[in-house]
């Protein structure tokens, strides 16, 4: 910087909006001894073409190399002066805040021109270290990883293809169809029919077998997964082929000739299964397999198969992939309901899940679709069953959440046996009836068909004779009951699957409380997830029915469909690493929570869709070797220098980090006219932890009263966060520092005046300490 | 005709039972009292709702509806305090302490006084001895069930105890002393004479 | 083996002693120490150490304040004594100094105000520094320290009693009150039931009611007998419904309600099938080689214990009972 800059500042006086509690000659005339400034030009309203032609004419003219335009938020008109600068690169400007956090906020004229001279101070000092940047242009490889072949998974499969995607779909079970496809019957809300699953589903799968750009994987999981440069290098691990499929024909001899049983999951362990079977009769794909966990090896099914397609020396099989997105779609599984063991799991036989009795009531289950009461085989007088079993309970290894279509699938499957069965009697014992929707008419639908409800959570089951008894208080009329009955059903939660909490871990995505994948945001990006081009969608995100599970898949794939065909560019903010400095100690790859960061050969890379130029990994370098591209610290400090540049003798000056939610926090007290103490000198941060110890120390010891830190508390580094501003203060204590002149406090958008109230608190706190 | 309760409004309070029992020192610190549904899981697991009048949901109901009448109510005293409710709670709620924490509001008062006064004999028994004991004034109908082996064992403890090459049973001279001076520090004893003027008030 | 997410001592114990055990069961701490010593456990038995207050708690005499003043002077004791893992035989003692600890450390209003009520009256050494007792670690049942240990308890194996059909009671408030330190489940308690599966004897698997209250319920016994007994009626039905010789307790206040009214609900229900009541402690002594009358201490059983002798084959002189009314 050994050569002068040419600055050009313009004031905007914003309609008055900031003249009239400004005065904008006196800064002026302080601004014209700056010698590097070299135009300062006011103007009613900057934005408007005039204005436009103003700032144009003096570029030219005075051969300006850096421009400074105070007027109102870089949210508000960033964009547009972005645009009026031109020829100027467009990051060579800097926008002091002097309307939203100036003149709206301070009532004393004299203070606001204070500020407001010390806001513009800062943005000439600042601007002075901007770099001419580009945009960065970005590309997402055609290809997609998705895990977990059920409807969720099949959909996304299909949508991305259908968009020309390459989809390799891998499913962990050997045949595809996930939940789906074993419940036997839908609910459809506006027929008030229960519909044939298969029905729905083999279209669907159909379509995605049949289509060429989708490859499935079936017995197969996801082992590994690196990031490399906004790809994701995969690997992928293929249980051995003991069956081969193109030369097996489906005759169904190796099962007969199979001397070994296991307990058949297709029908939920309500019967058994050979070690060499077929999953069920329409299993896609429709091949033999070996569960090589109950398989003797005793080599009977070699000797009967004609087509010799049993290898039983097969081994596991590697694939190493590159994709540019991954999609979690790995699904639930079912609460252990021996957990509850006060439900008779596993103690009596004839207690089952209303997985079991989907089964037990489908066509291709173990009964042929014949209900029958496991120890005696005769069809149930009467079946009770229990809602909520392991969720919404907050005792150990319960689920606090509801799992949302319990109700639904208990009415389902209620419904069915009433009109399959009329002489047996259904009763839900129930908390709450949630039918949310339609689905309230079919409830009612299924009341009037007869079938009974008692509002209570029964406390337990006990075998008597020839039948159980449910315990429970009927809690509408105070009745403590015990209803005989020959079945129990229990409504069992629906919990993150084994599988969706593998695949999260390998892909390093964060995990909510509830053991589910957390998504970016939870209202607003809902398949999201904190890693860029990691999307979720089905049950692996939450308890959800299958219509909100085909929703969310056909959202995932329109995410992946912006990320590769939208010609994204993305803004220059991102990390850089010096090559010279780096020792590839690894420290800011380990601590991205973007993972934006890889090791790539003998380099550190930076994924520019995914790094967010939060800063976070500045902290972690021991060498110093990352900077944020346009915001190194040299600028940062700079902001704070030029903030103090004019202080004057009795003036309090407290220099604010605002977060990006701070700071529209901040804009929003102005635009809503709140006074704030004029001592707040605000400098926006893209993170707080971007902010160093040597910054804080820098203000204090150079003329700052206090400062203060805004953060947004709803980020994974929020603990981490906190622990280091109490780190800070350990070393103004030591450095003679008063740690009182360090504060962080939450900040959240709408809560500006409490923003504002934190302000002049610290600010009465600071005035009371300097005495 | 049924008389209609009205409620007026303007009356939610931070001094209503639900929020007293809240402040308790018996009350943990995240009971979820006021998370209560009604689900009636704890009535369905409790052996004092099995079979007596006793409705273990219906008293979390009375104090969430500031029925101030709960503590007058015999309905109380029917717990048996073995933590089922507790420890099955959906939203950890616990029937058993807030039953605990209603009963010692009873004791402040009378009602609650005359309910304990036959067990009086344990706190004779703890200021003598620092020991507890199965209560004096119910060995009559203890003799009955328990049969004259239980009477032969009083006669015969120490004994059996040594047979057994046990330590004495009774705390040493000065912890029993060190225990009397506790009790009167903590106004442990005051409670006891409160209790005892009830009982010798009728 | 279930991970376990608590401390659990070897030594440094002090044993905290019951009531009920010391007046109606004292072979069960007769037991526990003989099964201590074969273990190799290091304990102390302090006669400073006062009654918990637990049943007078529960009878509504002792207010919580008191209780917990009573724990803190108890806790004081144990440090001094460098033996401050307290493990007690009685199921309401380790839910009782577990709450206390727990109040102790968490409500800073009530450790002050026992505090302040020590030093005004001269009892400054009985004070209460937060954190002194650890509610989960530092106190621990007698049957959590033998599953602890129950590898080696087949080490120390002298008697065959595996033709015994044997049912578990689980203590309440061992597993209830603080669930969270409770080992080996409370739903369906199993730790007695695990203990019994390194001594190779079978337990019975799952009984309606098991995770019941034995009925005891404190005042309920004594001021409300007919519900308390309707409560254990509950209980007994269902064991003799699976015709069990002895049914396996861990809290002195269970043996009570199991033993001493066995006759009685035999009279009250008609149904009559005998079973013996032990501890588990007891047990693990008789599995050990111990003296039934030395050590068990069964002649304070109102129950005959004899006949399970009998069906195991071990002998004793029945004069040694000097309690029970024999019809000569």
């Amino acid at each position: 910087m050994s050569e002068k800059n040419r600055i050009g500042v313009f004031l905007c006086h914003c309609g008055g909006n900031i003249s009239d509690n400004v005065d904008l000659d006196y800064i002026e005339e302080r601004l014209s001894e700056n010698d590097e400034i070299c135009s300062i030009k006011h103007h009613e309203n900057l934005c408007s073409l005039e204005g436009r032609n103003i700032i144009k004419d003096q570029i030219l003219r005075q051969d300006l190399d850096r421009v400074v335009i105070s007027a109102c938020s870089k949210i508000t008109h960033g964009a547009t002066f972005q645009k009026y600068i031109k020829p100027l690169n467009p990051y060579l400007f800097e926008m002091p805040n002097v309307r939203e956090q100036c003149s709206w906020v301070t009532e004393n004229k004299q203070e606001s021109t204070d500020k407001a001279l010390s806001l513009i101070n800062s943005a000439v000092e600042s601007v002075k270290y901007n770099e001419p940047l580009k945009k960065i242009p970005t590309s997402v490889k055609n290809s997609v990883l998705v895990i977990g072949a059920g409807i969720s998974g099949i959909t996304t499969a299909n949508s991305l293809a259908k968009q020309g995607m390459e989809v390799t779909l891998i499913e962990k079970r050997p045949a595809v169809g996930g939940a789906m496809v074993q419940v036997g019957k839908v609910f459809t809300p506006d027929k008030m029919s229960e519909d044939c699953a298969a029905c729905l589903l083999n279209p669907v799968i159909d379509e995605m077998v049949h289509n060429d750009n989708i490859t499935l994987l079936t017995n197969t999981v996801l082992e590994k997964s690196t990031r490399n440069s906004g790809n994701f290098d995969v690997i992928l691990r293929k249980k051995p082929d003991y069956v081969n499929p193109d030369k097996c024909t489906s005759c169904g001899k190796c099962t007969e000739s199979c001397p070994t049983f296991a307990p058949d999951e297709w029908n939920e362990g309500l019967n058994d299964r050979k070690a060499i079977y077929k999953p069920f009769p329409q299993a896609v794909p429709s091949t033999y397999t070996l569960d090589d966990e109950s398989c003797v090896k005793c080599g009977a099914c070699l000797n009967v198969c004609p087509t010799n397609a049993i290898n039983l020396d097969a081994i596991d099989e590697i694939i190493s992939l590159t994709v540019g997105s991954v999609v979690i779609a790995s699904g639930h599984q079912r609460f252990d309901t021996s957990k509850r063991p006060e439900y008779g799991h596993p103690f009596y036989e004839d207690v089952l899940s209303q997985m079991q009795l989907a089964r037990l009531m489908g066509v291709n289950g173990p009964t042929h679709g014949h209900l029958q009461v496991p120890s005696t085989g005769k069809v149930p007088r009467r079946v009770v069953m229990i809602q909520c079993v392991g969720s919404r309970d907050q005792m150990p290894e319960g689920h606090k959440y509801c799992s949302k279509v319990c109700c639904m699938v208990a009415l389902k499957n209620a419904n069915l046996i009433h009109s399959h069965y009329p002489d047996t009697e259904v009763i839900i014992c129930y908390t709450d009836i949630r039918t949310l929707g339609v689905y309230e008419k079919y409830y009612k639908y299924v009341q009037n068909n007869g079938i009974k409800f008692v509002r209570g959570r029964p406390g337990e089951i006990a075998r008597e004779d020839d039948h159980m008894v449910v315990r429970v208080e009927d809690t509408l009329n105070r009745d403590k009951i015990e209803i005989p009955t020959d079945l129990v059903v229990l409504s069992a939660a629906l919990e993150s699957s084994e599988g969706t909490i593998e695949a999260a871990k390998t892909l390093g995505v964060p995990l909510t409380e509830d053991k589910f994948v957390k998504e970016k945001h939870p209202k607003m990006q809902p398949v999201s997830t904190d890693i860029e081009g990691i999307f979720v969608c089905g049950t692996a995100q939450g308890p959800k029915d299958i219509t909100d599970s085909i929703i969310q898949a056909n959202t995932a794939a329109t995410k992946i469909s912006e990320l590769v065909n939208g010609g994204l560019e993305v803004e220059p903010f991102i990390a850089t690493i010096n090559v010279k400095k780096c020792i590839l100690c690894g420290n800011c790859i380990e601590n991205c929570r973007y993972q934006a960061l890889t090791m790539y050969h003998n380099s550190i890379r930076v994924g520019p869709i995914a790094c967010t130029g939060c800063g976070d990994c500045i902290v972690t370098c021991p060498e110093e070797a990352i900077s944020i591209q346009g915001q190194s610290d040299e600028k940062l400090r700079a902001s704070i220098a030029g903030l103090l540049k004019d202080k004057k003798e009795d003036e309090q000056v407290i220099i604010a980090f605002l977060d990006d939610i701070g700071n529209v926090s901040a804009n929003n007290m102005g635009i809503n006219r709140v006074d704030c103490p004029s001592s707040i000198r605000i400098i926006n941060v893209p993170f707080i932890n971007r902010v160093k110890y040597s910054h804080i120390k820098y203000a204090l010891t150079h003329g700052a009263d206090g400062v203060f830190l805004g953060e947004y508390p709803d980020t994974p580094k929020h603990n981490e966060i906190r622990e280091n501003v109490n780190i800070m203060k350990k070393h103004l204590e030591e450095d003679g520092i008063n740690p009182e002149r360090l504060l962080i406090h939450s900040v959240f958008i709408p809560y500006f005046r409490g923003l504002a109230n934190q302000f002049k608190e610290f600010d009465e706190e600071l005035q009371i300490l300097s005495k | 005709m049924t008389k209609l309760n009205r409620r007026e409004m303007g009356n939610s309070s931070e001094e209503d039972l639900a929020h007293r029992v809240l402040k308790d020192i018996k009350a943990p610190s995240d009971l979820g009292l006021l998370r209560c549904v009604q689900c009636g899981l704890c009535t369905s697991m409790c052996p004092a709702s099995r079979h007596s009048e006793y409705d273990a949901r219906e008293i979390i109901k009375r104090v969430l509806d500031n029925d101030e009448s709960i503590i007058d109510d015999e309905i109380i005293w029917n717990c048996f305090y073995c933590y089922t409710c507790h420890s099955v709670c959906p939203v950890g709620n616990s029937v058993c302490e807030v039953n605990q924490i209603l009963r010692e509001m009873a004791i402040q008062k009378d009602v609650g006084k005359k309910q304990i006064e036959s067990f009086m004999s344990f706190a004779d028994s703890y200021l003598a001895e620092g020991l507890g004991i199965i209560p004096e004034e119910y060995h009559g109908q203890l003799k009955i069930d328990y049969g004259k082996h239980w009477e032969n064992l009083q006669e015969q403890l120490q004994d059996i105890r040594e047979d057994l090459g046990l330590e004495s049973m009774y705390l040493l001279p000065e912890a029993k002393e060190s225990v009397d001076k506790t009790l009167e520090a903590i106004g442990f004893k005051k409670r006891v004479q409160e209790i005892k003027d009830v009982r010798n008030r009728k | 083996m279930e991970e376990i997410k608590k401390f659990i001592p070897t030594e440094n114990i002090t044993l905290f002693r019951s009531c009920l055990v010391s007046a109606e069961y004292p072979g069960v701490e007769a037991s526990t120490k003989y099964v201590f010593d074969k273990l190799g456990v290091e304990y102390v038995i302090d006669r400073n150490q006062s009654c918990c207050t637990g049943l007078g708690h529960y009878y509504d005499i002792f207010d919580e304040l008191s209780t917990t003043a009573l724990a803190a002077r108890n806790f004081a004791y144990a440090i001094k004594n460098n033996h401050k893992q307290y493990v007690p035989t009685c199921a309401t003692c380790y839910a009782i100094l577990k709450t206390a600890a727990k109040t102790l450390n968490e409500k800073d209003e009530v450790r002050e105000q026992i505090n302040q009520a020590f030093r005004d009256n001269g009892l400054e050494e009985l004070q209460y520094t937060k954190g002194d007792i650890d509610a989960r670690d530092d106190i621990t049942h007698v049957v959590d320290v033998l599953y602890y240990l129950k590898d080696k308890i087949p080490e120390n194996k002298k008697r065959e009693l595996s033709s015994l059909k044997i049912a578990t009671h689980h203590g309440c408030h061992y597993c209830k009150v603080h669930f969270d330190d409770t080992l080996c489940g409370y739903r369906n308690p199993e730790i007695i039931d695990k203990i019994c599966e390194v001594m190779e004897v079978p337990t019975v698997e799952w009984y309606d009611q098991k995770p019941r209250h034995c009925g005891g319920g404190f005042r309920q016994r004594y001021a409300n007998r007919e519900l308390s007994l309707d409560a254990t009626e509950d209980k007994f039905l269902s064991l003799h419904k699976e015709k069990v010789d002895l049914l396996l307790v861990m809290c002195p206040n269970c043996q009570v309600q199991f033993d001493r009214y066995e006759q009685v609900l035999e009279e009250r229900t008609g149904d009559r099938h005998y079973f013996a009541i032990l501890n588990i402690a007891q047990l693990v002594a008789l599995y050990m080689g111990a003296d039934p009358y030395k050590v068990l201490g069964i002649q304070t059983h109102t129950v005959n214990v004899e006949l399970i002798l009998d069906k195991l084959g071990i002998e004793y002189d029945p004069k040694e009972d000097t309690l029970h009314v024999r019809e000569e």
